[in-house]
C-alpha cells in the first residue's frame, strides 16, 4: 500500500458504519408488530439491517478513500501501479460473503419454519377474494360471514385463501404475513394475532381496476370480545342480507359492492356509478328502469355513463347469475332506486 | 475454389468506400426499398392478413366475420409489421434467395453512413446500426419516462387527481414495458453493436443483414406498446408482468402488450444470435477468449442469456392471447389451466432478463473503472468467472419472484439459498472494482462519474437484494413500493448509470467530436442526488405498508409521496441536458483525437469515427487489454493507424 494508510481507511469506514447505523436507526422503518409471526420476521429484517451495514461500511469507506485519495494530480499521465490480483483477498471476498448469506439463510429458515407452523387449536376462517372486495367466512361459527377479518388475540388462526376472479394478495402490515390469493388452488397462511387493534388488511397484487381500493380491516380483539363478536346476529359492518330479500345478498355476494355506491347496501365504491342515481341513469340512456338495469347487468357495455370507463364491469354476469338471481338483484335494485328518489 | 477467390476479390474491390447508389426516378421509387415502399406494403400486407381472417371466418361460419380484435391482432400487429420491413427492403437479399433468383453481388451500398438519411434505411454497417440502436432507445426512454412523471403526478397526493384508475394501470404497466424491452436491454444491445467488433477486430458482425432485420425489429415493438394508448379500452394495464387470469380478461390494448413482446424479443434473440457468432468466430488472430475486454466478456454471457431465456417469455405471451383469442385455457381454472403456471413461466425469463440488463453494464463499468484509474481490472479471470457463475446461477432463482404466490412451500428455501449465492459472483464484482480503484490515478471524467454512481448504487440495490432474498423478509414487503424502490436501485443506478457510463465513454468514438465536459458532470449530479431522492424513500414507505401499483394510498404517506413526486420531477428535468449535451455537442463539440482517454483496447486505436470497414488489416492482438502501468505493454498491433497509442493526454476537465 503505497499511498493509502489503513488508519485513515478506518476512519472513513467509522463514518461510513455510523451513517448506516443512523440510517437505520432514525427513521420509523417498520410498522408494530401485532403478531408473532411480525416479531420473528422484524428479527430477520434487523439481522439482515446489521449484515448490510457493515458490508455497507466496507464498501462506502473503500470507495469514498479511493475518491479522496488517488485523484489523478491535473499534469499527471503515469499510470497507476500494474496490480493484476492477490489470490488472498480473492479468497476472502468470496470466503466472508459466502458465509454472512449462509448465516442469513439458517436464520431465514428457521424463522419460516416457525411461522409456517400452525399452534394447537388452531381458529380456522375462509378467506374469500373477488374483485375488489374481501369476505371472511368463520366456518366454526356457522360459516358467519363478515366484511372484515375479526381475530381474538393470542390465539393461533389458519388462512384458508380462495379467489373467485383473478390474483389478489392479502397482507396486514402489521401481521407481516402475506399470501397471493390464486383462483383454483387454496393456500394457506398462519398469523397468532398478539396485540389488540385495527389493522389494514390490503390487496398488494395487481388485480384490475379497483386495486388501489380492495381494503378491508382487521380487528384483533380480547378473547372475550371475540366470544361476544361471535354471538352477534350478523358480522360487525356487513350489511343486513336478509331485511331486502335475496336481491341484497347477490349485491353482495357478487361483488357489486365494490365498485358501486348504493345506500340500500351501505356501500361507497366510486368505480362504478353511482346506483342511487339509477332513475336519472336510466332516463340518460332512454329506457325503462327495469330494462335499463337488467341491461347494465348482463351487458353492461349497451349504455355506458358518461366519464367512466367501457369494459370495466365484468360481462360474464349473464353467465354467473341464473335467471332468478338475475330478477331478484333487478327487483332490488329497482325498489332502491324507486325508494332513493321519491 | 477459383470461384471463391475469385468472388473474394470482387468482395474486397466493393470495399473501396462509395456511398448508396441514388434511388431511380418516377414509378420505380415505388419498388425501390424505403419507407415510400413500405408506404404502400404495410397496408398491402394489413389486407392480405385481414383477409384471410375474414375468409376462415366465413368459410368457419363464425359471426361476425369482421371481427375487431382477431383483425387487429393478425393484421394490424402481425401482417402490417412484416409489410413494413419488406418494404424498407429488410428481405429482399433472402426473398430472391429463397424465390430462386439470382442474389445481387454484395456491392456494399447498404453499408456504412454518408450522410443523416443512411441512418433512416436498412443499414448493414454495425456501427451505423449501435447507433440507431441508440437513438431509438433514447426516443423509448424518454417516452418511458414521461410515463413515470404522469405517474407520480397522479401520485403526489392521496386520492385521484388526474387519471381514472384503469388509465393509472395502463401508465405504469406501459412505463416498465418501454424501459425493459425497449431501452435497457436494446441499449446495451446498441453500445455492444457499436463497440465489439471493434474490440474483437473484426470488420463487422457476423449477419450483418440479421444484425439489420434485428435493429428494424424494435421501432415497431415500441410503437406497438404505445399504440395500446388509443385502442378502446386503453393501454395494457395488468402490468409489464402481465400476470394471467388478469391480463387475459383486460381490454384489447394487452394484445399490444403480448405481440410487442414477440417483436421485441425476436430482436434480442437475432441480436444475441449474432454476438455469440461474432464473438466465436470473428476474434482477430491473437485474441484468445483470456485476452478479450470484459465488456466482450459481458456481451458474451449476456447474449447466452437472451438465446435461452427469452423463448420463455415469447411462450408466456403467445398462451395468455392464445386463452383470450382461442379460449384455450392455459391459465384458466375453469378450462383446467393452471394460473401460477403463467409466473413460473414468465419469471423464467424475467429473472435472467435482469442479469440480460445487468451484465453489459459491468462490462461498461469494467472498461470505464480499468482506463479511467489507469490500473489493470483486479482479478481479471475471476472477472470473467464470476459473469458465467451469474450465467448459470441466474436460471436457478426464478421462483424468489413467488416466494408469497402460493406455489409449492417447500420451494421456497432452496430458492432462497440460490438467491442468496448469486450475492457472492456480484460481490467478487464490486470488491475487484474497488480493488482496481485502489492506488489508481483517477481521472473524474463523466464516464467515470457514471461508472462510480453505479458500483455505488448497484451495492444499495444489491443490499436491498439480500432483504428480499430472505423469504420471511421478502414475505413481509413483496408487492410494496420496497420492491419499487430496489428494481430501480438495480435498473436505474444500476443499468441506466452504466448506459450513460457507455454513451458519454465511447461518444467521442460515435460522433468524432467530444461531448461538454461540464454539462456532463452537471447531469451526472443532478441525476444522481434526484435518483436518491426519489428512491431512497420508497424503501421507507414500502416496509411501513404502501403497496405498489396503486393510484391511491393512505393519507399517512401523503408526505413521503410528494416529496418523491417533487424529486422525481427534478430527476427528470435532469434529462433535458442531457439531450442538449448530445445534440449540440455532436454538431459543435470539439473535435475528438481517435483516443482520448488513452485506452488499450482495440476500438480507441482506429479513428474516431472509425472508418467505414473498420480496419484497412486486421490488427493483430499480442497481449491482455487492461495492461496499465505495464511498461510498453500493447494489447494489439495495427497495421497502418497506430495515432493511438502514446498519444498525448487529453485535458478534459
Amino acid at each position: 500500500m503505497r499511498r493509502g494508510s489503513i488508519v485513515q481507511l478506518a476512519l472513513f469506514a467509522a463514518v461510513a458504519a455510523t451513517l448506516g447505523v443512523l440510517l437505520a436507526l432514525l427513521p420509523n422503518w417498520l410498522p408494530i408488530a401485532a403478531s408473532r409471526e411480525a416479531g420473528r420476521i422484524h428479527f430477520v429484517f434487523w439481522f439482515v439491517t446489521g449484515i448490510c451495514v457493515f458490508i455497507f461500511a466496507i464498501v462506502a469507506a473503500v470507495l469514498g478513500y479511493a475518491v479522496w485519495k488517488f485523484r489523478r494530480p491535473p499534469d499527471d499521465d503515469t499510470d497507476g501501479p500494474p496490480i493484476h490480483g492477490h489470490t488472498g483477498l480473492e479468497i476472502a471476498w468470496t470466503a466472508i460473503p459466502f458465509l454472512l448469506v449462509t448465516a442469513i439463510a439458517i436464520v431465514s429458515a428457521i424463522v419460516l419454519a416457525k411461522d409456517d407452523a400452525a399452534g394447537a387449536n388452531p381458529l380456522r376462517i375462509d378467506v374469500v377474494a373477488q374483485q375488489f372486495k374481501w369476505s371472511f367466512f368463520y366456518p366454526s361459527l356457522g360459516r358467519k360471514e363478515s366484511d372484515e377479518l375479526v381475530l381474538p388475540v393470542n390465539r393461533s388462526v389458519v388462512l384458508t385463501m380462495t379467489s373467485k376472479d383473478v390474483i389478489h394478495s392479502f397482507w396486514v402490515p402489521e401481521f407481516s404475513q402475506k399470501q397471493d390469493v390464486v383462483p383454483g388452488i387454496h393456500p394457506t397462511l398462519h398469523i397468532t394475532p398478539d396485540r389488540i387493534g385495527t389493522y389494514p388488511v390490503i390487496c398488494t397484487e395487481l388485480c384490475g381496476e379497483g386495486h388501489a381500493l380492495m381494503r378491508s380491516r382487521a380487528r384483533v380483539l380480547s378473547a372475550t370480545g371475540f366470544a361476544k363478536w361471535a354471538k352477534s346476529g350478523r358480522a360487525a359492518g356487513a350489511p343486513a342480507p336478509s331485511a331486502a330479500g335475496p336481491g341484497a345478498a347477490l349485491f353482495t355476494a357478487q361483488g357489486c359492492i365494490a365498485c358501486h355506491t348504493l345506500a340500500a347496501a351501505g356501500s361507497h365504491g366510486t368505480i362504478g356509478p353511482d346506483l342511487d342515481k339509477l332513475k336519472a341513469e336510466a332516463a340518460r340512456a332512454g329506457k325503462a328502469l327495469p330494462a335499463f338495469v337488467r341491461e347494465s347487468i348482463v351487458s353492461p357495455n349497451a349504455y355506458v355513463e358518461p366519464h367512466f370507463p367501457k369494459n370495466t364491469m365484468p360481462q360474464n354476469f349473464a353467465q354467473k347469475l341464473t335467471k332468478s338471481q338475475l330478477t331478484s338483484l333487478v327487483r332490488f335494485l329497482v325498489t332502491s332506486a324507486k325508494k332513493g328518489s321519491k | 475454389m477459383t470461384t471463391f477467390t475469385g468472388i473474394a476479390a470482387e468482395h474486397d474491390e466493393a470495399h473501396v468506400a462509395h456511398g448508396p447508389k441514388p434511388p431511380p426516378r418516377g414509378w420505380r421509387r415505388l419498388l425501390y426499398p424505403g419507407f415510400l415502399r413500405a408506404a404502400w406494403m404495410a397496408p398491402l400486407f394489413f389486407g392480405i392478413g385481414s383477409g384471410i381472417v375474414c375468409l376462415l371466418r366465413w368459410w368457419g361460419g363464425w359471426h361476425p366475420i369482421w371481427f375487431g380484435s382477431i383483425i387487429t391482432l393478425v393484421g394490424a400487429l402481425v401482417a402490417l409489421p412484416i409489410g413494413f420491413l419488406a418494404g424498407i427492403g429488410a428481405f429482399d437479399y433472402w426473398v430472391r434467395y429463397a424465390i430462386g433468383a439470382p442474389t445481387q453481388p454484395e456491392d456494399h451500398s447498404g453499408h456504412g453512413a454518408y450522410s443523416w438519411r443512411d441512418y433512416f434505411r436498412v443499414n448493414t454497417d454495425h456501427k451505423v446500426i449501435g447507433i440507431q440502436y441508440l437513438t431509438t432507445t433514447i426516443f423509448f426512454f424518454l417516452a418511458a419516462g414521461l410515463l413515470a412523471l404522469m405517474v407520480r403526478a397522479e401520485l403526489a397526493k392521496p386520492g385521484m387527481q388526474f387519471f381514472d384508475n384503469q388509465t393509472y394501470n395502463g401508465l405504469f404497466s406501459v412505463h416498465a414495458s418501454l424501459m425493459i424491452f425497449l431501452f435497457v436491454i436494446p441499449a446495451f444491445a446498441g453500445i455492444a453493436n457499436f463497440v465489439v467488433p471493434l474490440m474483437l477486430g473484426a470488420p463487422d458482425m457476423a449477419f450483418p443483414r440479421l444484425n439489420a432485420l434485428s435493429y428494424w425489429l424494435l421501432p415497431i415493438a415500441g410503437i406497438m406498446m404505445l399504440c395500446s394508448f388509443i385502442v378502446p379500452g386503453g393501454a395494457f394495464a395488468a402490468g409489464w408482468t402481465g400476470y394471467a387470469p388478469l391480463s387475459v380478461h383486460q381490454p384489447l390494448g394487452t394484445i399490444f402488450f403480448n405481440m410487442g413482446v414477440q417483436w421485441a424479443g425476436a430482436s434480442s434473440i437475432m441480436t444475441a444470435l449474432n454476438f455469440l457468432v461474432t464473438i466465436i468466430t470473428m476474434r482477430a488472430p491473437g485474441m484468445t477468449f483470456w485476452r478479450m475486454p470484459l465488456l466482450v466478456w459481458a456481451n458474451f454471457t449476456t447474449s447466452l442469456l437472451v438465446v435461452i431465456a427469452t423463448p420463455f417469455i415469447a411462450g408466456s405471451q403467445f398462451f395468455v392471447m392464445f386463452d383470450r383469442v382461442m379460449h384455450t385455457s392455459f391459465f384458466e381454472t375453469g378450462g383446467g389451466g393452471y394460473a401460477l403456471g403463467y409466473q413460473h413461466i414468465f419469471w423464467f425469463y424475467s429473472h435472467p432478463a435482469v442479469y440480460i440488463m445487468m451484465l453489459p453494464g459491468f462490462g461498461i463499468a469494467s472498461e470505464v473503472i480499468s482506463v479511467m484509474a489507469r490500473k489493470p481490472i483486479f482479478g481479471y479471470r475471476l472477472m470473467a468467472l464470476s459473469l458465467l457463475a451469474i450465467l448459470v446461477l441466474g436460471f436457478s432463482v426464478w421462483a424468489h419472484h413467488m416466494f408469497v404466490s402460493g406455489m409449492a412451500p417447500w420451494l421456497r428455501v432452496p430458492m432462497m439459498i440460490t438467491t442468496l449465492l448469486i450475492a457472492i459472483p456480484t460481490g467478487i464484482k464490486v470488491f475487484s472494482w474497488l480493488a482496481t480503484l485502489w492506488d489508481g490515478k483517477i481521472l473524474f471524467c463523466t464516464p467515470m462519474l457514471w461508472a462510480l454512481g453505479f458500483v455505488s448504487m448497484f451495492v444499495i440495490g444489491g443490499l436491498s437484494g439480500i432483504y428480499l432474498g430472505a423469504v420471511p423478509i421478502d414475505i413481509h414487503v413483496s408487492d410494496t413500493y420496497f420492491v419499487v424502490a430496489h428494481i430501480h436501485y438495480v435498473l436505474f443506478g444500476g443499468s441506466l448509470f452504466t448506459i450513460f457510463a457507455g454513451i458519454y465513454y465511447w461518444f467521442p468514438k460515435m460522433t468524432g467530436r467530444m461531448y461538454d465536459e461540464r454539462l456532463g458532470k452537471l447531469h451526472f449530479w443532478l441525476t444522481f442526488v434526484g435518483f436518491n431522492a426519489t428512491f431512497f424513500p420508497m424503501h421507507l414507505i414500502g416496509v411501513q405498508g404502501m403497496p405498489r401499483r396503486v393510484s391511491d394510498y393512505d393519507p399517512i404517506f401523503a408526505h413521503w409521496n410528494m416529496f418523491i413526486s417533487v424529486a422525481s420531477f427534478g430527476l427528470g428535468a435532469s434529462t433535458i441536458v442531457f439531450l442538449y449535451n448530445m445534440v449540440h455537442s455532436m454538431r459543435f463539440g470539439r473535435v475528438a483525437e481517435s483516443n482520448p482517454w488513452r485506452s488499450l483496447t482495440i476500438e480507441w486505436q482506429v479513428s474516431s469515427p472509425p472508418p467505414v470497414f473498420n480496419f484497412d488489416e486486421i490488427p493483430q492482438v499480442i497481449g491482455n487489454p487492461y495492461e496499465y502501468g505495464v511498461p510498453g505493454a500493447r494489447h494489439a498491433v495495427l497495421g497502418g493507424v497506430r495515432e493511438g497509442i502514446g498519444a498525448e493526454p487529453v485535458p478534459v476537465d
